[in-house]
């Protein structure tokens, strides 16, 4: 098994983070955009992220033009013809991915792994439009995926045996993170689990037990999370949670992935969280947040 | 039977020199780069010929071996007529931890060994682990030895290897002091010992290894007594990027005020400190002594640097309860005369007296820069770790072959 050339499908949040921690490995990134305008701005983001990460201190200047050379710009989804593995990571629509994979089985070679990032699509129907089904996964990361070391190996129903011991060795010896086994279900585990919290919390708020701030801050100082459910749901993008919650409540049919009244509300008014802004707290260009 | 390859393998680099110990003479020397990349860049550099450069799709490190191998048999650019005339093969190794403590013959449980240690040296035991296995591939009948970065201090006694905190962690987890650069260590102190025409035993040296990475070790009775070095590179004097010693409450603090992970305040210590931290210049000693007269910064830098090593060697004299010989070597110790000069001109009550004409001269010899009457003998002695991982191989090779007759 070799995987020194990755193909990666989609320049937004998820698809940039999953490049940037690919090529930190040393692994070669074929980034794929619709156009060639789309690619620069993705670029121009990776740059940001990789700024960020210096004044951390995470990697040197040195590092950063490393990274970037091995990021390579595609906009001809055909250059892929020579790549080790493919991971999708466009919008969380079932049409848009359904062709990207069409597509994908059709310029890469037949034994490549195609993977997709999704979230809570059904892998099974992803992979019903390609040849081999044994070839398609879900290998969901986590934002921001150069720290969070974690993965979600996910098998659809005719996803090979092979093609998951290929994967898991991709995720814990290539890339050396945790890969946990998910057989498909929405949400899977960790969008299941986060978004059921993120959920409660706001029926908290809305019920006025407690502020935002409280609530946040109990969870965070009291049970040693990174941030608060809210502030989570703010970097997320309040949208995603509430796609991500309708999807479950239509597959799942349980009371219990209602998404709550709050969240559609602020969804409306355009107070998506961190890309707007503002969501339930107010955060600046960087996303850092400001109150 | 004197023809020794050493190589040095790096996680996407390999180094070699070929040595004939009839008279312990390089060979060929060279590398090889961007290994696991379309383009690996090849130096070939025989001896008393012109360097060749190439550039190939080298994927491995098996590869690489294969391809260094040809360049040495290369009827143009090569040094010897077959692959056969390779006698045995040594290794540097960075971490032989508490149980590898003298160059030894490869084996089965040598290999597991280095293996046991990747924790303790991420950045390297792997990698020399594949250059071992690339070799195998490629040579499977030569015998190959492995020297340690390591193996010259493990003749510290626990008083200095131990850190004064809850001993369970040396139990579970091996945290312990190794120190580094034994091998440069070892090899200058025996060099200062036969410049001086005295037994090494005889002798109270204080070796300080200045490069990239430094290190400064006190040696009593020829063995490594204590270095500054400790479980990882990272202890010590201040480095080009690297902290050296520093107040261990700052990490969480530091974590916890910037919310910095693991990994980037690993990276913050070993890549963003040093003399680049306190300069915003560089972490090239060159450019700082450059700049000092002009950039503030640049001279608060140095001044540091040489403030911590000084520091450190009036320590490792009380250590040895005096100091008769100071040695500096590696790419800074060999090479700024600056810095000689301003530590030198510190240790005057230690009864250093430095011969300033001396510590100007430029070469590549060894030498003495201090004067006459000085109570403390100060030389330069440019390190040659590789020699010294082709003698311990050679001697290895001609142990087992004693045996074997």
């Amino acid at each position: 098994m070799r995987f020194k050339k990755i193909g990666v499908i989609g320049g937004g949040t998820m698809g940039r983070s999953i490049a940037e921690m690919l090529s930190q490995k040393g692994l070669e990134v074929y980034l794929v955009e619709k156009s060639e305008e789309q690619l620069e701005h993705a670029f121009q983001m990776l740059e940001i992220s990789l700024d960020k990460q210096i004044e951390k201190w995470a990697i040197t200047t040195a590092e950063k033009k490393l990274i970037l050379s091995r990021i390579h710009k595609i906009s001809d989804k055909s250059m892929l013809k020579d790549v080790d593995m493919v991971i999708e990571a466009v919008t969380e629509d079932m049409d848009i991915k359904k062709e990207v994979f069409i597509e994908l089985d059709r310029v890469t070679k037949p034994d490549v792994i195609l993977a997709s990032n999704t979230s809570a699509l059904s892998l099974t129907e992803i992979a019903s439009v390609v040849k081999d089904p044994g070839r398609v996964i879900g290998l969901h990361f986590i934002h921001p995926v150069s720290r969070i070391d974690l993965v979600e190996i996910v098998r659809g129903l005719r996803t090979s045996e092979e093609t998951y011991e290929q994967a898991k060795y991709f995720v814990e010896s290539v890339i050396q993170k945790k890969g946990i086994m998910v057989f498909e279900s929405p949400g899977f585990v960790t969008t299941r689990l986060i978004c059921i919290l993120i959920n409660e919390a706001l029926h908290t708020l809305q019920e006025g037990v407690a502020s935002a701030e409280d609530i946040d801050s109990a969870m965070r100082i009291g049970y040693d999370f990174r941030y608060g459910p809210l502030e989570m749901c703010d970097r997320f993008g309040l949208d995603s949670v509430l796609a991500a919650m309708e999807r479950m409540f239509r597959e799942y049919g349980d009371l219990k992935f209602r998404p709550s009244v709050l969240l559609k509300k602020m969804v409306r008014a355009g107070r998506l969280g961190v890309k707007t802004g503002e969501g339930f707290f107010k955060y600046d260009r960087d996303g850092d947040r400001i109150s | 039977m004197t023809k020794i390859l050493v190589i040095n393998a790096g996680s996407s680099s390999l180094k070699y020199q070929l040595y004939d110990m009839k008279d312990e003479s390089v060979l060929a020397k060279g590398r090889v780069e961007r290994i696991g990349m379309d383009a690996s860049i090849i130096v070939h550099q025989p001896k008393g010929r012109e360097d060749l450069h190439a550039v190939e799709e080298i994927l491995d490190h098996t590869t690489a071996v294969r391809i260094v191998l040809q360049k040495l048999t290369d009827p143009v650019h090569g040094v010897i007529g077959s692959i056969n005339e390779i006698n045995a093969v040594g290794h540097r190794i960075v971490h032989g931890g508490e149980k590898l403590t003298k160059s030894m013959l490869i084996n089965d449980e040598v290999k597991q060994e280095i293996r046991r240690l990747f924790d303790l040296a991420p950045l390297h035991n792997p990698a020399h682990l594949m250059g071992i296995m690339a070799m195998e591939a490629n040579l499977p009948d030569v015998p190959q030895a492995v020297v340690f970065d390591t193996a010259f201090h493990s003749t510290m006694p626990p008083m200095c290897y131990l850190y004064p905190i809850p001993k369970v962690l040396y139990r579970k987890h091996m945290v312990r002091r190794y120190g580094f650069h034994g091998t440069s260590h070892q090899y200058v102190s025996e060099q200062a010992a036969k410049f001086l025409n005295k037994p090494l035993e005889s002798l109270k040296i204080i070796t300080c290894h200045i490069g990239n990475g430094a290190s400064v070790t006190a040696i009593k009775d020829g063995k490594s007594f204590d270095t500054s070095m400790g479980m990882t590179p990272l202890e010590g004097l201040m480095m080009g990027t690297r902290s050296g010693d520093l107040d261990p409450a700052i990490v969480p603090y530091a974590m916890a005020k910037e919310e910095l992970t693991i990994n980037e305040v690993n990276s913050m210590l070993n890549k963003h400190s040093g003399l680049m931290a306190i300069s915003g210049l560089s972490s090239d000693m060159r450019e700082i002594t450059e700049a000092m007269d002009t950039d503030p910064n640049a001279k608060l830098a140095f001044d540091m640097f040489e403030y911590r090593l000084r520091k450190y060697i009036g320590s490792y004299a009380a250590a040895l309860n005096g100091v008769d010989v100071i040695v500096f070597t590696a790419g800074i110790g060999e090479n700024s005369v600056v810095l000689r000069k301003q530590v030198c001109e510190n240790l005057t009550y230690l009864g250093v007296k430095l011969d300033e004409e001396r510590n100007a001269v430029r070469s590549s010899e060894v030498r003495r820069i201090s004067a006459d009457d000085s109570r403390v003998e100060v030389l330069v002695i440019p390190t040659n770790e590789e020699l010294m991982i082709a003698r311990d191989t050679y001697r290895l090779l001609r142990e087992k072959e004693a045996q074997g007759q």
